[in-house]
């Protein structure tokens, strides 16, 4: 494999042509090694179990309408519970931000694809199989994994979980942690060797930095819950005894190897997210990114903090009271980075000449809610209150506040942003306005009643509750099928307007000198090897 | 095209229901009416922390909404230039930071007292199983399950967090208790109630089918009350 060489080699170069017709033949994609319909693949897929996870999350929210309704019996409950977290985070979050790095970032430094184009190839493909196991648990003999995407043992063990179900979630998750890892390598090689000539580090668009730090996280971190699955898997079959207290194991070292990836992970979900916002903010007001280096320096910083903190989910576990100080301080710490990306942002757009389209909305709408995610992190690292509130509602409300504040409306700024570019044509503007506005008023509504309850002491992960926690309850499934009513716009507006919609010029946004980027100088979508001739960045 | 006054006018709306549903809420047990004093301590830490927290949050929105009313596109007005002011920068990460070192102070105090079981008038060992809870008094030889943990009102309980199968977690809100009851491993935490009454709670982390149905109630009698009840107990009541 040419590796280190811009051509994209003869596997990119039976391409050509087919980019603007992309569904004249199921062989293009079946096997593609062009990063740009591998990216699309990805954003399919994401999208395919966004929806799958977002209807579990519905029958969720309909069985917690009341107290002691019986829409789910408590097995499917914490079944489409578990498959609900997992989804959204191995499924959707992190395969849809790799296809928009795959889309995108290869344009952005100026490059013909990206370094291994075949891995790339596999690492995508590699998903179809982990998909399919999780979805087909649902249907075996004892259903699908029912212990959260935590799955602690022994809950996790065999004894306690007896089914396949288990086993095909482990197996699933190494096939999506190996398709990560190979994405990461792939990514990190291509940003470090594949830049166009004169695009220094210091001119890399802010998404290809944050795409970059994130892979690094992602080949750092992934290996880490890879072991962690294994050991669990031959725990489960093979009589090993790394988590049962019976044999000498220790369940609390599952709890330590599960964070260490996972509270990485959540960077791995929000800092893309980030690097979407950082472009899409400085477009729509027609103004240079306020503190470049700042927004560079906060993202490396938050991908190093981020390994020394995964303690912070384990403050009741009973760890030595120093050591949790630590990790409280650590947890406090991020703070400090992840405030200096807030701040920049607002001074991105203060002064500057804001046009408020879809992107620009969600773009904003992010700042918005990823402050009150924010803040609640910020209590959280305090062990005393986090104690409190630990496995509650309380939690639930924070991390959607992260990852639906954060990741989910990040990931919509980028894909109406990149939209014209990705499919060459125009999506309906006051449908997308319409998504943006009942997605951000649901999602507050949904969402923020969680804090009082949990604060209330409702725990998560309950199938039914008390009957002192049923008015926010019902608030919050109201505020849910307001989503879901503008995740149904945002389908069908995406739907028809790949089928329908206007034609997109090269660059649909109008681009000032100050915030352009290299994708936008060519069609829409681009020519395969994106550039006739390799640009030279002054 | 979105202009500001909707967007005000929703968030003014946003505002108001959140306000009437607050209002509305049931009681916020420990958080209005804590019954122990580390319940007492993680209340005045959780305002210490509003407090030093709260005015950024603030800040952030009311300048994110201000940008977003005040610099709209206009014909004719072109957009600033300016994109780095190292002062502003080193200033908002250095007032963050130290803000947080002033708020590690009473978390490290807190922590050590919450941590710290004090020398206890009364042990029980509560021990989580699929899915109710066991007690034990082992200083009275008393064993029970599936009913109310009974304790004297203003004395000092250790208790002994354990499990014999999966991970439960002992959670009484009112009490500011959570303690993760492991298999293999005993965790211990205490409490001081400090008025009678029936408290309320639940597992805490998810244990299987009927983790929702693992509830916990904790009874707070007089000291006079609770010899009686022990006394009756032992006798096989």
């Amino acid at each position: 494999m040419n590796a280190g060489t811009m051509s994209g080699g003869p596997h990119a170069q039976s391409m050509t042509g087919a980019h603007r017709k992309p569904r004249t033949g199921i062989s293009k994609w079946l096997f593609t090694t062009d990063h740009k319909l591998i990216g699309v693949m990805y954003i399919w897929l994401g999208f395919f179990f966004f929806a799958v996870g977002g209807l579990f999350a519905l029958l969720l929210r309909t069985q917690l309408a009341g107290p002691g309704l019986q829409v789910l019996n408590p097995e499917l409950y914490n079944q489409l519970m578990s498959l609900h977290g997992t989804f959204m985070i191995f499924f959707f979050t992190i395969p849809i931000l790799a296809g928009l790095g795959n889309y995108i970032v290869p344009i952005q430094i100026g490059a013909r694809d990206m370094a291994f184009p075949r891995v790339n190839a596999v690492s995508f493909w590699l998903l179809i199989p982990a998909g399919l196991m999780m979805i087909s648990s649902m249907f075996l003999q004892g259903g699908a994994a029912a212990g959260g995407w935590t799955s602690y043992p022994p809950l996790s063990d065999r004894q306690y979980s007896p089914g396949p179900g288990v086993d095909l979630w482990i197996l699933g998750l190494h096939l999506a942690g190996l398709s990560s890892i190979l994405g990461a390598i792939n990514f990190v090689v291509t940003v470090t060797n594949l830049r166009a000539p004169g695009m220094t580090l210091w001119k890399l668009p802010m998404f290809c930095w944050t795409v970059l730090i994130t892979q690094c996280i992602i080949l750092f971190a992934t290996p880490v819950l890879a072991g962690a699955l294994t050991m669990l898997l031959t725990d489960r079959l093979f009589g090993t005894a790394f988590f049962l207290p019976s044999a000498g194991g220790d369940p609390v070292l599952w709890q330590h190897l599960f964070w260490f990836y996972s509270h990485p992970a959540v960077y791995i979900m929000v800092l893309p997210g980030m690097g979407m916002i950082s472009q899409v903010l400085p477009v729509f007001a027609s103004k240079r990114l306020f503190g470049y280096k700042g927004l560079v320096l906060s993202t490396a910083g938050i991908g190093f903090i981020g390994f020394l903190v995964w303690g912070h989910h384990m403050f009741s576990t009973g760890l030595d009271p120093s050591l949790r100080f630590f990790f409280s301080l650590a947890s406090m710490v991020i703070a400090v980075p992840t405030g200096v990306k807030i701040w920049s942002w607002i001074a991105t757009i203060w002064g500057g000449s804001l046009r408020f389209r879809t992107p620009m909305l969600y773009a904003i709408g992010f700042v918005a809610l990823f402050v009150i995610g924010g803040a609640t992190g910020v209590w959280l690292a305090l062990v005393p209150f986090d104690v409190q509130v630990h496995d509650t509602y309380f939690v639930v409300a924070h991390l959607h506040y992260v990852l639906f504040g954060g990741s989910l409306m990040a990931i919509f700024a980028g894909l109406y942003y990149w939209f014209p570019k990705i499919s060459g044509r125009l999506y309906n503007e006051k449908l997308g306005q319409a998504h943006f506005w009942l997605t951000f008023v649901g999602m507050n509504i949904t969402f923020m009643p969680m804090h009082f309850v949990g604060i209330l002491g409702m725990p998560r992960r309950i199938y039914t509750y008390p009957a002192q926690y049923t008015s926010w309850n019902q608030v919050a499934t109201l505020g849910s099928y307001v989503l879901g009513v503008g995740m149904l716009l945002f389908f069908v507006n995406m739907l028809w307007s790949l089928w329908k919609g206007r034609r997109a010029p090269e660059d649909p946004w109008k681009h000032v000198d100050a915030t352009t980027t290299l994708e936008w100088t060519v069609t829409s979508p681009p020519p395969a090897e994106n550039f006739a001739t390799l640009p030279v960045i002054r | 095209m979105i202009h500001g006054s909707p967007r005000f006018r929703y968030t003014l709306m946003a505002v108001a229901v959140i306000a009437a549903l607050a209002a509305a809420s049931p009681a916020w047990a420990w958080w209005l009416d804590p019954v122990t004093p580390v319940a007492h301590e993680v209340r005045t830490l959780f305002i210490k922390a509003l407090a030093l927290t709260g005015g950024f949050f603030i800040l952030a929105e009311i300048l994110l909404l201000v940008a977003v009313l005040r610099f709209r596109a206009r014909p004719g007005v072109p957009a600033a230039t300016f994109h780095d002011n190292l002062r502003l920068e080193i200033l908002w990460t250095a007032i963050p930071a130290i803000t947080l070192v002033i708020l590690a102070g009473p978390t490290f105090t807190t922590l050590k007292y919450m941590e710290t079981v004090p020398k206890s008038d009364l042990t029980v060992e509560v021990i989580g199983h699929q899915w109710f809870w066991e007690y034990r008094y082992p200083e009275y030889g008393v064993v029970f399950a599936n009913e109310p943990l009974v304790v004297p009102q203003g004395k000092i309980v250790a208790a002994d967090v354990s499990s014999i199968d999966v991970v439960h977690s002992w959670f009484v809100a009112d009490f500011g208790v959570k303690m993760d009851a492991n298999p293999g491993r005993v965790n211990h935490t205490w409490f001081q109630v400090e008025r009678t009454g029936t408290f309320r709670g639940q597992c805490a982390e998810l244990c299987g089918v009927l983790h929702g149905d693992m509830h916990i109630e904790v009874r707070v009698v007089t000291p006079e009350e609770f010899e009686r009840w022990i006394e009756q107990k032992k006798r096989g009541a």
